[in-house]
């Protein structure tokens, strides 16, 4: 279970490393190609477009996992032990259910929009909306395996690779 | 329905839910209790608000700071700054304040200015005989320039919201507003420095070696001027600029300063990926909150209002710093952006007020925000990477609240700080 769950976060992790770089190279690759010649790729700033909303989505389990989600834990933090997991069990049964809902309506989406294909890459969009159901799932996947130490005592999992503190984010 | 959906948003904040979600959820509520509109609309906009290719500059100029800020470009940052300021009384404050500055020319965001030099200024300090929480508020406050020094991520946000600015306008409009900032809390710190007797103990270095300090930083301060030059001769748009900086900031790393080695790029860009993909996501929320906001005509309904009162422009920045810090004390500035100023910047351009100037004024004071309790993303930071408790932190804080609330005055009541270096450079 334990190395099952190890396998599923380092999947999880090396595809947004890989949806980062292509990101960068794609854009990259396209001011390249326009100062050195005259082309341009038609499709790069799509693509780059919808790496990043698969990103976002794909990604958003992950920052769960270790706590990178901001959060304004002062009430918590004022209610007495008792109290600050009973907040915190509720809290994690009622993200559980918005995390479904959305795989909920982010599937609907997807369908409805499955018959539309995007202007330069000419795939079907339900491949670039996808991204939200399959995202809330992770989310659900990442909220229930740490579920426990995050009730009992507010904790989340840091990443095995990253030695350093996360930054807390880039709000601003 | 944004009678639901305001209290459902703080009520949901309050009880610890993501930012994020908080406001995703709560755009549900008042759909489903306030108006005949299907949820897959709060989808569609989440999706909208994604998928634009300005928004790409976000996650590219993280990932060009997180490529930045390894060890040594860092290093050589907070060398030349304290071979300049660090002889002079609270010497090695006054290099934190510098270093802030310099890597706000790196870095986008006051988060990441804290989390890397911020950091480890504030050890060096506190072996240099400072009061560590002092340090830390120091720290916290010199980091605000982060986001108003060029590059920034808010100000990416900002352009996005307000068809009256360009990203080009804001970054060159900055610039003037960032150092002023950086000034007046160096005042602070010589005047707190002067009260408890925090002295240098080393002499100004030789010129020779300053300058040696300066030629070793070059490569890194260069990254600023290749973004805002780029940008202002056209050379390349703001996203492009972004990508451009995550290479730049890779052949620097890899064959100036030879201290990034491929091995380590993995993790460096998966915390670029984590940081930018809890920004997309609360922009995403954001984004369909606004959304409700304008469908509900508030923009126009508030801005009729207050147009109709005939405030001076002056009462009325006035009155937009007070909402502003206000808003700031429980919210960060991206979602603040997102949500005001859609509802404020229209009104400020019917009363005649310069946009750059408006953009400059919401920025500084959102960003304000980050330093104030009870919800102070920056407190948080420094707290816990300086292992120091956040009311430690605050009680430091009062003169530098005056210092920024002196330098926030400078920008309501004198706009040729925001306004001049985007004119003389042709914005």
């Amino acid at each position: 279970m334990k190395k099952l769950e190890t396998l599923f976060v380092t999947l999880n992790a090396w595809a947004l490393i890989l949806m980062l770089s292509a990101m960068a190279l794609i854009v990259g690759a396209n001011i390249t190609l326009r100062y050195t010649s005259s082309h341009s790729l038609s499709w790069a700033d799509e693509a780059a477009r919808y790496l990043m909303i698969w990103m976002t989505f794909g990604g958003a389990g992950l920052i769960l996992r270790i706590g990178g989600h901001v959060a304004i834990t002062n009430l918590q933090d004022a209610l007495p032990a008792r109290g600050q997991r009973i907040l915190r069990a509720c809290l994690v049964i009622g993200l559980l259910v918005f995390f479904g809902f959305m795989v909920h309506v982010g599937v609907q989406y997807a369908q409805r929009m499955q018959f539309q294909v995007t202007p330069a890459l000419r795939i079907p969009f339900l491949y670039v909306y996808a991204a939200m159901p399959v995202g809330f799932a992770l989310l659900i996947v990442h909220l229930l395996l740490i579920a426990r130490p995050f009730i009992t005592a507010g904790a989340f999992k840091p990443m095995d690779d990253a030695a350093e503190p996360l930054p807390g984010g880039a709000r601003g | 329905m944004a009678e639901i959906l305001f209290p459902a948003l703080f009520i949901l904040l309050a009880l610890g839910v993501p930012v994020a979600f908080a406001m995703a959820i709560s755009v549900f509520v008042a759909l489903n209790f306030g108006s005949s509109y299907p949820s897959l609309v709060v989808v569609k906009e989440m999706f909208t608000g994604l998928d634009s290719f300005p928004l790409l500059a976000v996650p590219f100029f993280i990932l060009a700071a997180e490529i930045m800020t390894g060890g040594a470009v860092t290093l050589a940052i907070l060398r030349l700054a304290q071979s300049l300021v660090g002889h002079l009384k609270g010497g090695l404050g006054h290099a934190n304040v510098l270093s802030s500055a310099m890597f706000a020319g790196i870095s986008g965001s006051a988060l990441a200015d804290a989390a890397g030099p911020g950091a480890m200024m504030i050890k060096m300090m506190e072996k240099g005989g400072y009061d560590k929480p002092y340090a830390g508020a120091l720290t916290m406050a010199s980091a605000v320039v982060g986001p108003i020094i060029p590059p920034s991520i808010t100000m990416i946000i900002y352009a996005m919201q307000d068809q009256e600015v360009s990203v080009g306008s804001l970054f060159m409009a900055g610039v003037l507003p960032g150092l002023l900032i950086t000034l007046l809390v160096m005042v602070a710190n010589a005047r707190v420095s002067h009260v408890r007797g925090y002295v240098s103990g080393d002499p100004m270095p030789p010129f020779a070696q300053i300058l040696r300090l300066a030629v070793h930083a070059i490569p890194a301060l260069l990254l600023v001027l290749l973004i805002v030059g780029g940008i202002r001769f056209g050379i390349f748009t703001p996203t492009e600029a972004s990508v451009i900086a995550v290479f730049y900031a890779l052949l620097v790393g890899m064959f100036v300063y030879r201290s990034l080695h491929l091995r380590d790029l993995p993790a460096i860009i998966l915390r670029a990926a984590v940081v930018a993909g809890a920004v997309l996501l609360i922009l995403g929320a954001a984004r369909a909150f606004a959304w409700v906001l304008i469908i509900e005509g508030l923009p126009q309904f508030l801005a009729q209002t207050i147009i109709a009162w005939d405030l001076s422009p002056i009462v009325f920045l006035l009155a937009v710093n007070l909402l502003l810090l206000v808003f700031g004390l429980f919210m960060d500035p991206l979602p603040g952006v997102m949500i005001l100023v859609p509802i404020l910047a229209p009104i400020s351009l019917a009363l005649g007020i310069d946009p750059d100037h408006f953009a400059i004024l919401v920025i500084v004071n959102l960003t304000f925000g980050l330093c104030t309790p009870p919800v102070g993303s920056l407190i948080f930071v420094v707290a816990s990477t300086a292992n120091l408790r956040p009311s430690a932190l605050i009680r430091e804080m009062p003169p530098f609240f005056l210092a920024l609330a002196a330098a926030l005055l400078l920008i309501t009541f004198v706009p040729a700080l925001s306004t001049w270096l985007p004119r003389v450079s042709g914005f």
